[in-house]
């Protein structure tokens, strides 16, 4: 029953924590090479990672205008420690609209030019700081969107991730509240009807 | 018709953690009038005494500025929601 309990929660950590990394907003460094959209369809598991047909204006088609960044990115091990020279990266540029993920952007088309006008591709390179979020899954044709570009001071510049910090001490707040309630709940409410 | 159901459900989501908050929030006051209670007249022992203290402090809490803070629950997330399209877009 113990490790069955372990197990439980075990699984939910990696799944919360999993979706967190998918969901929080990353900053990579890279020169972009080429802008370019091409038409996908999204079918049965991609459908998990693009936005709902209802934010873009293909609402009676399957088949969708992508708007994609190719660029060429620093690249880094374990939470950009160690530096691991550069590779390519291809970005996905959507709305998320609304609802899901909480991104509400809505100017796919601006960032698309303002992409364009930073394409660097002869030295000196041009490095920009590209805030995104989501995985490249090449198996299903996934990309992570970006949400923001903006110049970086130089080239080894790596941004401090603050934003993320505030959003993780805030949800561990909630956390703590959550369990504050369910507590206080038990001991004056739950015990009343157990004696 | 995204942005319906995005006030809509965001409303009603907003609703449940706001009845969650008031429960907590006054079920905590109560119990720290029964503690200040039984911490400083510990030998008055009758019941009705006790009742009146706390009723009487509770509706000091029902009429205070505090239970009227936990209205913030629905100010604060459409702030945040606009402060983020602000500085997406």
């Amino acid at each position: 029953m113990r490790n069955i309990k372990r197990g439980f929660w075990l699984a939910v950590f990696i799944i919360f924590g999993a979706w967190l990394n998918y969901l929080m907003p990353q900053q990579d460094i890279v020169r972009i090479v080429h802008t370019e959209n091409k038409l996908q369809y999204v079918a049965g598991l991609q459908s998990l990672f693009y936005a709902d047909v209802e934010t873009g204006p293909n609402q009676d088609s399957t088949g969708r205008d992508l708007r994609l960044i190719a660029t060429v990115r620093k690249a880094s091990y374990l939470f950009g420690l160690i530096d691991a020279g550069t590779e390519t990266m291809v970005y996905r540029n959507e709305d998320t609209g609304w609802i899901y993920p909480p991104y509400f952007k809505f100017d796919s088309a601006d960032l698309h030019a303002e992409a364009a006008a930073a394409s660097s591709t002869t030295e000196p390179y041009n490095w920009m700081v590209l805030t995104h979020y989501g995985w490249r899954i090449p198996f299903i044709t996934v990309y992570p969107n970006a949400v923001a570009i903006r110049p970086a001071p130089n080239e080894d510049y790596r941004p401090f991730p603050w934003l993320n910090l505030i959003i993780l001490s805030l949800l561990l707040a909630g956390a703590l509240f959550v369990r504050a309630m369910w507590r206080q709940f038990r001991e004056r409410t739950l015990a009343r009807f157990r004696s | 018709m995204a942005f319906v159901k995005l006030v809509v459900f965001g409303f009603l989501a907003l609703s449940v953690v706001y009845l969650c908050i008031s429960l907590y929030s006054r079920s905590v006051r109560r119990e720290k009038l029964e503690d200040e209670w039984d911490e400083t007249r510990p030998n008055v022992t009758t019941d009705d005494a006790r009742e009146t203290f706390i009723a009487e402090g509770m509706e000091l809490y029902e009429n205070g500025m505090r239970r009227k803070l936990i209205l913030l629950v629905f100010v604060v997330p459409p702030i945040v929601v606009m402060t983020i399209i602000f500085f997406v877009n």
